[in-house]
């Protein structure tokens, strides 16, 4: 490894400090200044004016359906990352991947029969009452 | 792959197959008795899967497991402290409410990652271990319903684990950056071959690693967040985190460094006695402000993982390799049973309780009175805690002193001592808090199977205690085949 000189980085460092501050400075020295007035809070000058807030209860199931998703979605990469190399893993990668799959089977029946798969009032399977 | 591969390989796959059998039986068959039975089950059974190979070790099935005496030894430690887990765990869910099945799964999924990170022999395994050791613990702190503590804690330990693990990552990505190799073996001596410059790098990348092992022991300065921790999580799974993940990270942490001979840094070495040193006296101290017992057991762990971390120190220092962790081994062995124990009583007095778990010392005046058996076990405890003879605290303790002593470490023994002597201090103030008059009348159910965990945990606290050759032979042993 040759030694590079350190010094660009240090010039880099403080022009981006330098660079930051002329920005920041030149805007709030040349920029018109506003007083508070009746639509200076709101996000947009013209267009359709916000409703509400943004923070409305979400049904709980669209989480879990979005977790299923990702566990799932992120699973496929693995057999993605498997069928790529089929012919050079061989029998050993085949028995590995079926394991894999097997264990992903059997998390979706335990899905489906705990219920969590189920869109609104729950069965409330096997519960003790 | 031959059958001895396989064979160095059965603990883990009798543990994760009996997982989905468990699972399924939790589908389609919930009870809760049943799920308990089948958590049982598969912990026996992955403790007698290990009973074949034992003529054959050291085994290393793939590059990712090593299987030698070691492994063996902290694996028994692990399915011990699970199974007793299962048990307290039980008593203590059982009446809060529906859907505690699950937490069972959770609990032998914890043990499979401490199993792989006992006999981890590479970079991959060991995260693979550590995380699913990790998540599954966060699910076990929030489980059960108890108030907004046990979500506090999770929380805090989710966030701050995390933020340890990526260092403990990005350590690893440092030393394969300069060496190319992620197996422990491989790695051997690698601070002795290495070019000036990337031995900076391998010391960078090393110490990152430590800092994340030593949060995860909550060794000080990285302890701030043992006590919310342990006083937040429900009674059983601060059990299961001081005894099982603590226990199994620090025999990873061992194999780690003096496999790959980074203990013999001087650096890392130097850093480590100051940790060590810094967690005796911080534990031990802050320890004497608290007025909730869970609170004291924390900060006494963050003490008694510093009596631990001498043994580390020793085991970098020539010579006293396999010694210290012999030492190492039966300290942890002590640590184990006693803390498993303390917390089994915190368990039984917590179980009438469904907000918040019985901690406040003020709960404890009178126990004497109240229920004279738990008392005496409780005593015991805290007098093993405290390393007073004729319990299995004083025999670890005595040994990190004499290999402190053989390897010549004053300093850190002069820690040790006063340390010890401190805490006698809180210890006793617990046990006279006990003796003080009764505040209620209210009767204490001890319920079966933890008053059976608490008798066999006191039973061999005092056996081991007066007579613990057979656990020393058999830890000399076991390391014989180590590496």
């Amino acid at each position: 490894m040759t030694e590079s000189p350190l010094w660009p980085l240090v010039v880099y460092f403080f022009a981006v400090i330098a660079l930051v501050l002329i920005i920041l400075g030149l805007s709030s020295l040349v920029g018109p200044r506003s007083t508070m007035q009746r639509a200076t809070i709101e996000p947009f000058e013209s267009g359709v004016v916000g409703i509400g807030s943004s923070q409305i209860p979400i049904s709980v199931e669209f989480y879990l359906i979005a977790m299923f998703f990702v566990i799932f979605d992120l699973e496929t990469v693995y057999i993605f990352a498997w069928a790529v190399a089929f012919f050079e893993l061989g029998l050993f990668g085949y028995l590995a991947i079926s394991v894999f799959i097997l264990i992903l089977v059997v998390a979706l029946i335990y899905e489906w029969k705990s219920g969590a798969l189920d869109w609104g009032v729950k069965k409330r399977v096997g519960l003790r009452e | 792959m031959s059958g001895l591969q396989l064979q160095a390989l059965l603990p883990i796959i009798t543990l994760s197959s009996l997982i989905l059998i468990q699972m399924m039986f939790i589908a389609f068959a919930r009870n809760l008795r049943l799920t308990v039975s089948i958590s049982v089950i598969a912990l026996l059974l992955t403790a007698l899967s290990f009973f074949p190979m034992v003529d054959h070790l050291p085994i290393s099935a793939t590059p990712l497991i090593q299987l030698d005496g070691f492994a063996l030894f902290y694996s028994g430690l692990v399915l011990l402290g699970a199974l007793m887990v299962t048990f307290l765990s039980y008593d203590y869910l059982r009446d809060q409410g529906e859907r505690q099945d699950e937490f069972f799964m959770l609990l032998l999924l914890s043990c499979l990652g401490a199993l792989i990170l006992v006999s981890s022999n590479h970079f991959a395994s060991f995260i693979l271990g550590l995380e699913l050791l990790g998540v599954s613990l966060y699910t076990m702190m929030s489980y059960p319903t108890r108030g907004l503590f046990t979500l506090e804690a999770a929380l805090k330990y989710l966030i701050l684990s995390g933020v340890s693990s990526a260092f403990i990552l990005f350590g690893a990505a440092l030393i394969y950056a300069i060496e190319g190799k992620l197996g422990f073996t491989e790695l051997a001596g690698m601070n002795h071959t290495s070019a000036a410059s990337g031995q900076f790098i391998l010391l960078m990348g090393s110490t990152m690693i430590f800092a994340g092992i030593m949060f995860k022991l909550s060794l000080a300065p990285f302890h701030l967040w043992t006590p919310d921790v342990y006083d937040g999580a429900p009674a059983p799974v601060t059990a299961f985190l001081a005894t099982v993940s603590k226990g199994a990270i620090f025999a990873l942490a061992l194999r780690l460094f003096t496999t790959t001979g980074l203990i013999d840094l001087d650096p890392l070495l130097r850093g480590l006695s100051f940790v060590a040193m810094v967690s005796i006296l911080a534990g031990n101290l802050l320890a004497l402000l608290q007025d909730n017992v869970k609170r004291i057991l924390a900060y006494s762990s963050i003490a008694h993982m510093g009596y631990l971390a001498v043994a580390f120190v020793v085991a970098g220092k020539a010579g006293g390799q396999i010694m210290a962790m012999e030492a190492a081994s039966y300290f942890l062995f002590a640590y184990f049973l006693t803390t498993l124990l303390a917390f089994s009583v915190v368990t039984i007095m917590s179980i009438a309780d469904h907000e918040v778990d019985t901690t406040n010392l003020g709960d404890y005046e009178g126990l004497f009175w109240r229920r004279p058996a738990l008392a005496a076990v409780f005593t015991a405890t805290l007098l093993s805690l405290a390393g007073i003879p004729l319990t299995a605290g004083f025999i670890g303790k005595f040994y990190i002193f004499s290999i402190g002593v053989a390897a010549e470490a004053w300093l850190l023994m002069a820690f040790v001592v006063i340390g010890s002597g401190i805490g006698i201090f809180y210890y006793l103030r617990i046990i006279f808090a006990m003796t003080k008059a009764p505040r209620t009348d209210v009767k204490i159910e001890i319920p079966t199977a933890s008053g059976w965990v608490a008798v066999v945990l006191t039973v061999s606290l005092v056996l081991f205690g007066v007579y613990p050759s057979p656990i020393i032979d058999l830890i000399g042993e076991l390391m014989i085949s180590f590496g």
